[in-house]
């Protein structure tokens, strides 16, 4: 817990006390649940532990987008409101821990869970270190027992977690940042790039936030294990998914099994008719975009992923991949669609305005040019083009080849981690580092 | 934990063996190249004794033409300047000229002029062009000069190549492998050292108006600059280069100095507000050659 602590002062102190708060009273709130049976007063201290926590995230992360949204509304009929917004700096994984201790209250109301009598046990399952800033969003039933277990050191174990940093740094210092070198040029300045350019700067942008979100999972995971902890696999090789209902079953699983479970099931879940059904769907959609920023962009984003989901949920095709891991070539075809599909939404994650990437969607699908020259006119973009497309052929054969032998993660040996490691140091970008894009959330 | 302990005993070994050796080959194919201004000066120029040299950063680089200087007054320099440098790097180029055994009577300083009056120097963004000259005392001891994670990374590199290698790699490793293919191409510099910029279309607009630019010549630095000119009998000039709307202020000063910060009188000659474009250079260093030959004459 100590550690914990102190990893996250390193970035700032003063926000410790958000931790300390959200602990404090989730572990009370716990506590209270476990020894009181009247379900209003069951309901009243839930109530108290979602006001605490959502009030914080509330407030860190969506106080100013509130105001100004209301203020963007009333405008609309020509009214016009002066509420001043205030200088918030967001505190780093304010989303993630406040997740994770919102399960376990949630658990233990709903009886699933035996609520810990340790309060350092249970700060330092809220704060542990690996996880803390950007996931993986970890249950209290699969960490909290983990512990207060006596650890004995699994060399293989370890390994596996030793194998995973390298792989999740791979992801991100090469695939992640040597995009970004492209995707940020394009995005800055949207309106001077081609239809093809604007359309590979999406497809790049999928594979950076992949790189660096999956990247920073995987180093979470790996050195979690080094100090023999485990923790859920994040990430599933999400772009081989065949359609969009796969691709959530790959993609961010730990919080897209957190809103199945808290807010998806307690909504109907698919029980009800199909347009209750819909409607639940769309509404986790939405809220899961509110949840990465606030921004109209990220709910748009989950609005398009919701339109892509409906259509597999009114056919009833949404879980036809659920049992079926292996691929096949024949599928080539879904993957890229699929792939294509979410690259285009993330248009609308990656864009500072909603304007912005309308635009961009409006460019790409004017088909003004094919030129692609911004990959290749100078020295430098020819080489980040080659960097990046010797990268991704490195990372979909791993991928391709972890899916066919049915593991869920890459599994790699001692000599593919030392060639891995040798493809960090010369293809890595170093100098200018981008930060890890999940930090923001 | 033994298990575990080997494992990784063997990638670690296994990569930094791997790595050393790549990094290794790395350096030493850049330095049989012509590709950065060190490497070419050891390999791509042949004459020992010249008549001068153009220290400096991208001002020196893109504004004087010494082809021009040559031809215009039949003597014989070479531009050693590098863009993105300040004065300890050309300091440094300078210390590598002479390592080189070559020898010269001037010696144009021609920084960008805040340069001369910068009180904390830093490690320069391109000094990693001279990484694979890391095993000469000169170049180490440049670097160990410094703080900073780039510094150290240079610095190590001297033990444990992979380090500014793998950090500096878009800049070293793949212009190394660019050697293998082709030995002789340099980056961005012609035979004698020099580049340019292109002109757009910059309207012509005359600049009537110069504003003060306060120089001191109080830099650390410049004074090791002309220190190791005066021990091999070089006469060191600084040179201010054209500024747009902008006019050098300074005091009596122990430096010889030719300032052309306000020579440049309309804006089609400049590719930004320190940098000529090719027309710019022609005027300035047309401009350069008279001023400079008074000091040859004077010599004489």
């Amino acid at each position: 817990m100590l550690a914990s602590y102190i990893f996250y002062a390193w970035w700032d102190w003063r926000f410790l006390g958000l931790i300390a708060f959200s602990t404090l009273v989730d572990f009370i709130v716990g506590r209270q649940l476990h020894k009181v049976s009247n379900i209003n007063n069951r309901k009243v201290l839930l109530i108290l532990s979602l006001t605490c926590n959502l009030g914080l995230l509330g407030f860190f992360k969506y106080y100013n987008f509130f105001i100004e949204s209301w203020m963007d509304a009333w405008a609309l009929f020509g009214i016009s409101m002066d509420v001043d917004t205030l200088k918030i700096i967001l505190p780093v994984g304010i989303s993630f821990y406040t997740f994770q201790t919102l399960s376990y209250t949630i658990d233990v109301y709903r009886n699933k869970l035996e609520p810990t009598s340790d309060f350092i046990q249970f700060a330092a399952y809220v704060s542990f270190f690996p996880q803390l800033v950007a996931g993986p969003i970890e249950r209290a039933k699969n960490l909290l027992p983990q512990f207060n277990k006596s650890r004995v050191f699994d060399s293989q174990f370890a390994l596996s977690g030793f194998y995973l940093i390298i792989w999740g740094l791979f992801k991100k210092v090469v695939v992640a940042d040597n995009c970004a070198f492209f995707v940020n040029q394009i995005f800055d300045g949207a309106g001077s790039y081609s239809s093809m350019e604007l359309f590979m700067g999406a497809l790049l942008f999928g594979f950076q936030i992949y790189g660096d979100f999956s990247g920073y999972s995987d180093i979470a995971i790996g050195v979690a294990r080094l100090f023999g902890f485990s923790l859920k696999v994040n990430f599933a090789f999400p772009y081989f998914s065949r359609d969009i209902a796969e691709f959530w079953r790959r993609w961010h699983i730990s919080l897209s099994t957190w809103f199945r479970d808290y807010l998806y099931i307690p909504l109907g879940g698919s029980r009800g008719s199909l347009l209750s059904q819909l409607r639940n769907v769309a509404i986790v959609f939405l809220v899961s975009g509110l949840w990465h920023g606030a921004n109209w962009t990220f709910i748009i984003w989950g609005g398009i992923h919701s339109l892509l989901f409906l259509p597999l949920l009114m056919t009833k095709t949404n879980r036809i991949f659920v049992d079926d891991n292996r691929l096949h070539f024949r599928q080539l075809f879904k993957i890229m669609i699929t792939f294509v599909l979410v690259s285009l939404a993330w248009i609308y994650f990656r864009a500072d305005t909603v304007l912005n990437a309308n635009n961009m969607i409006v460019d790409i699908f004017s088909f003004n040019s094919c030129s692609l020259s911004l990959f290749h006119t100078t020295s430098k973009s020819l080489l980040f083009s080659m960097i990046i497309g010797v990268s991704l052929i490195v990372l979909l054969l791993f991928e391709y080849n972890a899916i066919q032998k049915n593991h869920k993660e890459v599994r790699l040996s001692s000599y593919s981690a030392i060639f891995i490691a040798l493809l960090i140091a010369f293809m890595g970008v170093f100098k200018n580092p981008a930060d890890f894009i999940y930090f923001q959330f | 934990m033994l298990v575990f302990l080997k494992k990784i005993g063997f990638i670690l070994s296994g990569f930094l063996l791997l790595s050393f050796l790549i990094s290794y080959g790395s350096l030493w194919l850049l330095r049989q190249s012509h590709f950065y201004k060190p490497a070419y000066l050891a390999n791509g120029v042949v004459q020992k004794q010249f008549d001068y040299i153009v220290l400096g950063a991208s001002t020196g680089l893109t504004t004087i033409d010494t082809e021009l200087i040559d031809s215009e007054l039949d003597v014989k320099g070479i531009n050693l300047a590098v863009d993105d440098t300040s004065l300890p790097s050309q300091y440094l180029m300078l210390q590598h000229f002479l390592a080189e055994g070559k020898q010269t009577d001037y010696c144009i300083l021609a920084p960008n002029p805040t340069n001369y009056t910068t009180k904390h120097d830093d490690i320069s963004d391109n000094d990693y062009r001279f990484l694979m000259y890391i095993d000469r005392p000169y170049v180490y001891d440049h670097f160990k000069n410094f703080t900073g994670f780039r510094a150290h990374a240079l610095t190590l590199s001297r033990w444990l190549p992979t380090i500014g290698v793998s950090y500096y790699n878009a800049e070293v490793f793949y212009p190394s492998l660019l050697s293998v293919l082709s030995p002789e191409r340099r980056n961005r510099f012609d035979i004698n050292g020099n580049y340019t910029y292109p002109n757009y279309k910059t309207p012509s607009r005359p600049i009537e108006n110069f504003e003060n630019f306060p120089i001191d010549f109080t830099n650390n630095y410049l004074k090791k600059i002309k220190a190791l000119c005066q021990l091999h009998d070089i006469t060191l000039i600084c040179y201010i280069s054209p500024m747009e709307g902008k006019k050098a202020a300074f005091d009596d000063t122990e430096y010889l100095i030719i300032d052309h910060s306000d020579v440049l009188k309309d804006s089609r000659y400049f590719h930004d507000m320190i940098h000529v474009n090719t027309l710019g250079r022609d005027k300035a260093s047309r401009q350069l050659t008279i001023d400079f030959n008074k000091y040859i004459i004077t010599e004489q």
